[in-house]
């Protein structure tokens, strides 16, 4: 039996303000094995990216159980959590979260220049020139965010996350700030991705993109309303 | 107008809200605002504003140089027969006034208190057009020569010593012996111009011909006298400079004429005029004072506004969407630019009310404080100026800030903010304008911390520099003689044997010298050596055989003075090392004989270590070339002198009416003039340094406060703007250190380019300055470098980290979500 990459049991999350308490997730029990394309839908609020957040150590549970790779990691410090999300977890975000700052050649390099262990330079420009070349933005390594499109940022992101070989991808809304041509890119790019076996869990309110997933989540008011495997 | 009120009510509304907004502004501004008000009057009353007198613009002083063989000032003060030559020559003035400062006891009083008086003619209160409250001011029946015993109080002294008494001017006051009629109080609202010492008020006014020189100084021409002063209305048709080409031949003449013909101490020396308005008389070394004052406040107007640019800039982003909705429902640019204008005037209104309070405030605490070293300080008021400058400082401000608010904002992207979740919303304020911001804070900051650091410094060095004497315990006790027919050395002797007997019999008394303390004031006596004819102007004093040991002045060589010697009145003389030093580069004088101008020289018996008294510079530039201590000559003084130094037991009191009575006991026309702790007035010598050092710490600390404020400020909203590219960074892995290196690291540079702007700005401040600053500049100020670099770079360690602390200590999802 394969040891699960995430694997929450009975997860809550309760946000409180002044007056209120709000349930976000209840009773959440979840499990995703390596080389799975997992995609997790439902409506706005229903605690779709709540979930991935605490799956990928943005945010800690209330209540319940977390697992990465058969270790219980519900009460990490925030130091180890970093350390997790640098080398296990690859994150891709709908805002793509690029650094302007930065070219895109160090927006890509960033996990490995925060790697606990040093990564050589000439590992890193390997490492990034790969990944830069999966998403087919090479020629492109020494441009800045703003000088590309939503679409091509949002490549980079993918780049990004691939960069530090992490056990699982967590991709929350990737198309929501891009038109239907590079969202179809996008999707086609991720599927590339899990075709060559890597572990992919997407949130999305497009039914379209969640279909292309081989087991589907809805969520409904924080809980776990269904699951559909193919 | 309507629409003006509605908007002004917004404004408040919205204000309202944010009370910690509008309290850090109103502080902030209100506080540094009130200290430029303040500042800003003080300038325009010492450099702008006319005296309060008619014709101020030909008032005019002469003062008397006298100039030796080499050019050199020797010295600025008058002989007295000069001055009264010059008086009566009515040259280049059309109405002039002599005046002599002194003090004396009112021994009519039932306190007996000690007063400023001054003697003058009667032209000067014509010539100032002295308002009075009672009486009338002197005239021609008390001109020179007419010897009308008659008084005129200040308004003060009438209220504080005769409980503004409605019968005043039937009453009579005695001084020194003589009963003056009081024929005048002068009004409240009388200004006297500072001639002698910033600060002092003259209490009660005599004729001049009752002034306190003596016999020998009225026909002295080989005699000055610092408290001498000529005052007077230029003539129409006379320029400053022809009244000094007119008058230095004229005094000039009499002086060598009057000379005496056996004394060649002066040969060689001339006279020079010097004429110079009296605005500039008082104003003195104050423009200097005042100038450094105005660019200090300055600076931390500067500072403050740095850091309500800040405030304003946080502000306006946070006010991004409530502008977007007004944007969308059709308000243009300068639509928002008056809504930002409402609110920015109504917080400068405030700020400049509390500014106004406070500058008020400033002006008390500068007349309690600043007194004995500004001039005019009690002039300070409210005036149309310090009005004037609040209402343009509004404006400036309430413009400035709203400005920079509106530049923020980019008025196309407006309606792209409405349309977005809030996620990830872009800068507000570029890059560099933050870097620009951080830069001139830090140069700011570290050039104004620098400078008080320097002034503190400098006061502190002073302050707690070692005297060399003892002053714990040790009073000094000068008499005041209360006749006219002064008593000479001779019938005073067994006077003041008694007097001393019954003081050494005081239970509280430890010791006793005849002689005042180091404090009390020394002379400046020409003296010529014997052996080579080189001519010297040393501090000089008559003291008894125990002063040396009260004080506890170490005698290095030779010996101390003896009861005999000052019995025969023997021509011996102790001198300190930097007058030996100055006689004889290896300072081996003993033995050395100095002539005083008398036909018997003065032979050298000992040498006693230098002391230093605050203030005191050498008297001439031969000596301070030497780079040691002030050169100090010591001869053995009479047995009839009139003060003496009481040394008291450890925790031994005498008060004043206590030795009152004593004096009585002995001889009824003596009494106290005045009995005068020694620390207490070493404190009051170092007044000057104390207040500097205070003004400097309060200063440095508020220059200090208001950087970190304001890098606080710009570095939080800095770090506040980044907080979702915090959030990717901790989403790919970043940790605590990762991410204060990297804010650090950013902000090297701003803080870097900063250092070197308070550079740029020193050289700037070194190039208009330099004669101010030079004196600061030497190696002695490098651990005030490092220490200002130090306090700087804390301060902007901690404006890193502090603001960070909320993002790195919580899950990274805060960071990427923009909320809890």
């Amino acid at each position: 039996m394969t040891i699960p990459i995430i694997k929450v049991q009975q997860l809550d999350k309760v946000f409180s303000t002044d007056d209120m308490l709000t349930h976000a997730l209840q009773g959440i029990d979840l499990e995703i094995q390596p080389g799975e394309y997992l995609s997790i839908s439902g409506p706005s609020g229903c605690g779709k990216s709540t979930l991935l957040s605490i799956m990928g150590l943005l945010d800690f549970p209330t209540t319940g159980k977390l697992f990465f790779e058969g270790e219980d990691i519900s009460q990490l410090s925030l130091e180890q959590a970093a350390a997790i999300r640098n080398k296990k977890i690859g994150f891709i975000f709908q805002q793509f979260n690029l650094i302007d700052e930065l070219s895109i050649f160090e927006n890509v390099a960033l996990p490995l220049r925060y790697a606990m262990e040093p990564v050589s330079d000439k590992k890193i420009k390997e490492r990034v020139d790969y990944c830069l070349d999966i998403v087919g933005m090479t020629s492109k390594a020494k441009r800045r965010p703003t000088q590309l499109s939503g679409g091509q940022q949002q490549c980079i992101a993918i780049a990004r996350a691939l960069v530090a070989e992490p056990s699982i991808l967590l991709v929350d809304e990737p198309t929501g700030n891009l038109d239907s041509k590079s969202s179809d890119q996008i999707m086609a790019t991720l599927q590339t991705l899990n075709d060559q076996g890597t572990t992919l869990c997407i949130v999305t309110h497009d039914i379209r993109y969640a279909e292309m997933a081989k087991r589907k989540v809805y969520l409904l008011d924080g809980q776990v309303l269904g699951q559909t495997q193919f | 107008m309507r629409k003006l009120i509605l908007q002004y009510k917004q404004a408040w509304a919205s204000l309202k809200k944010k009370p910690g907004f509008v309290l850090t502004v109103l502080m902030t501004m209100g506080i540094t605002l009130g200290a430029l008000l303040c500042v800003v009057t003080l300038n325009y009353l010492l450099l702008v504003e006319p005296l309060p007198y008619p014709e101020q613009e030909r008032l005019f002083v002469a003062e008397h140089g006298l100039i030796g063989a080499k050019k050199e000032t020797k010295a600025v003060a008058y002989t007295y027969p000069g001055l009264v030559h010059l008086y009566k020559s009515k040259q280049a003035f059309e109405q002039a006034s002599m005046m002599m400062y002194g003090q004396d006891v009112i021994v009519s009083h039932s306190s007996q208190p000690l007063v400023n008086i001054a003697y003058v003619t009667p032209d000067l209160h014509q010539i100032l057009a002295s308002p009075m409250a009672l009486g009338r001011m002197f005239e021609a029946s008390e001109a020179l020569d007419t010897n009308n015993p008659v008084a005129m109080l200040s308004y003060n002294t009438w209220m504080q010593e005769y409980n503004g008494s409605a019968d005043i001017l039937e009453k009579k006051i005695s001084l020194s012996g003589v009963s003056y009629h009081i024929v005048g109080v002068l009004a409240e609202h009388f200004v006297e111009p500072e001639l002698e010492i910033i600060g002092r008020k003259t209490q009660v006014w005599l004729p001049w011909d009752y002034n306190q020189a003596g016999k020998w100084q009225r026909q002295a021409f080989d005699n000055i006298n610092g408290s001498l002063k000529f005052i007077g209305l230029l003539k129409q048709e006379v320029s400053q400079s022809q009244a000094q080409q007119l008058l230095t031949p004229l005094v000039n003449d009499r002086w060598q004429a009057g000379l005496p013909g056996d004394d060649d101490f002066f040969k060689g020396w001339t006279i020079n005029m010097h004429v110079r308005s009296v605005k500039d008389r008082i104003l003195g070394e104050s423009e200097s004072i005042a100038v450094m004052l105005l660019a200090g406040v300055v600076g931390l107007v500067l500072i403050a506004c740095a850091n309500i640019s800040n405030l304003f800039m946080a502000r306006t982003a946070e006010k991004q969407r409530q502008m977007a909705i007004q944007a969308a429902i059709g308000a243009t640019k300068k639509h928002l630019f008056k809504a930002m204008f409402a609110e920015t005037s109504l917080l400068m209104f405030m700020s400049i009310i509390l500014a106004l309070v406070l500058a008020q405030f400033g002006f008390y605490i500068m007349q309690q404080y600043l007194g004995a070293i500004l001039p005019r300080v009690n002039e300070l008021s409210l005036t149309p100026i310090t009005f004037a400058s609040a209402v343009l400082v509004t404006i400036i401000f309430a413009l400035f800030f709203a400005k920079l608010s509106t530049r923020m904002i980019n008025y196309r992207a407006l309606n792209t903010t409405l349309q977005s979740s809030g996620k990830g919303s872009g800068l507000q304020v570029s890059k560099k304008t933050r870097q620009v911001l951080i830069a001139s804070q830090v140069a700011l900051a570290t050039v104004l911390v620098f400078a008080n650091f320097s002034l503190l410094k400098d006061a502190v060095k002073t302050i707690n520099a070692p005297i060399g004497f003892a002053t714990d315990n040790i009073s000094t006790l000068i008499l005041n003689f209360s006749s006219s027919d002064i008593p000479s050395q001779e019938e005073a002797k067994p006077i003041m044997a008694e007097i001393m007997e019954k003081l050494e019999a005081l239970p509280q008394v430890e010791s006793l010298a005849q002689g005042n303390s180091p404090l009390d004031g020394f002379w400046v006596r020409a003296l010529t050596s014997v052996a080579n004819n080189e001519k010297y102007t040393p501090f000089f004093k008559s003291v008894d055989h125990h002063y040396f040991n009260m004080i506890e002045q170490p005698i290095l060589q030779g010996d101390n003075f003896t009861m005999a010697q000052r019995q025969d009145g023997a021509n011996v003389m102790i001198v300190n090392q930097a007058f030996a030093k100055q006689l004889k580069a290896d300072g081996d004088v003993l033995g050395m004989q100095i002539s005083t101008g008398r036909p018997d020289s003065f032979k050298i018996i000992g040498i006693v270590k230098d002391i230093t008294i605050p203030g005191d510079s050498p008297t001439d530039r031969d000596s301070s070339a030497l780079g040691s201590g002030v050169p100090r000559v010591y001869v053995p003084n009479g047995l009839g002198g009139q003060s003496f130094m009481l040394k008291l037991k450890s925790g031994q009191t005498v008060s004043r009416k206590q030795l009152g009575t004593l004096l009585a006991e002995v001889d009824s026309r003596y009494s106290v003039f005045s009995f005068n702790a020694a620390s207490a007035i070493l404190t009051q010598t170092l007044f000057a340094e104390i207040t500097t050092a205070v003004t400097t710490t309060v200063l440095a600390s508020l220059v200090f406060l208001l950087a970190g404020i304001g890098l606080y400020g710009i570095l939080s909203y800095g770090t506040q703007l980044r907080r979702f590219e915090i959030g990717a960074r901790m989403a790919i892995g970043a940790t605590r250190k990762h991410l204060i290196t990297m804010i650090i690291g950013d902000n090297t540079k701003a803080v870097l380019a900063g250092f070197i702007g308070s550079i740029v700005l020193f050289a700037l401040a070194y190039i208009s300055l330099s004669e101010y600053i030079q004196p600061f500049l030497t190696w002695q100020v490098l651990p005030m470098v490092v220490a200002t670099l130090v306090l700087i770079i804390l301060v902007t360690l901690f404006a890193c980290y502090w603001p960070l602390r909320q993002y790195i200590n919580k899950a990274a999802i805060y960071s990427l979500r923009g909320s809890d």
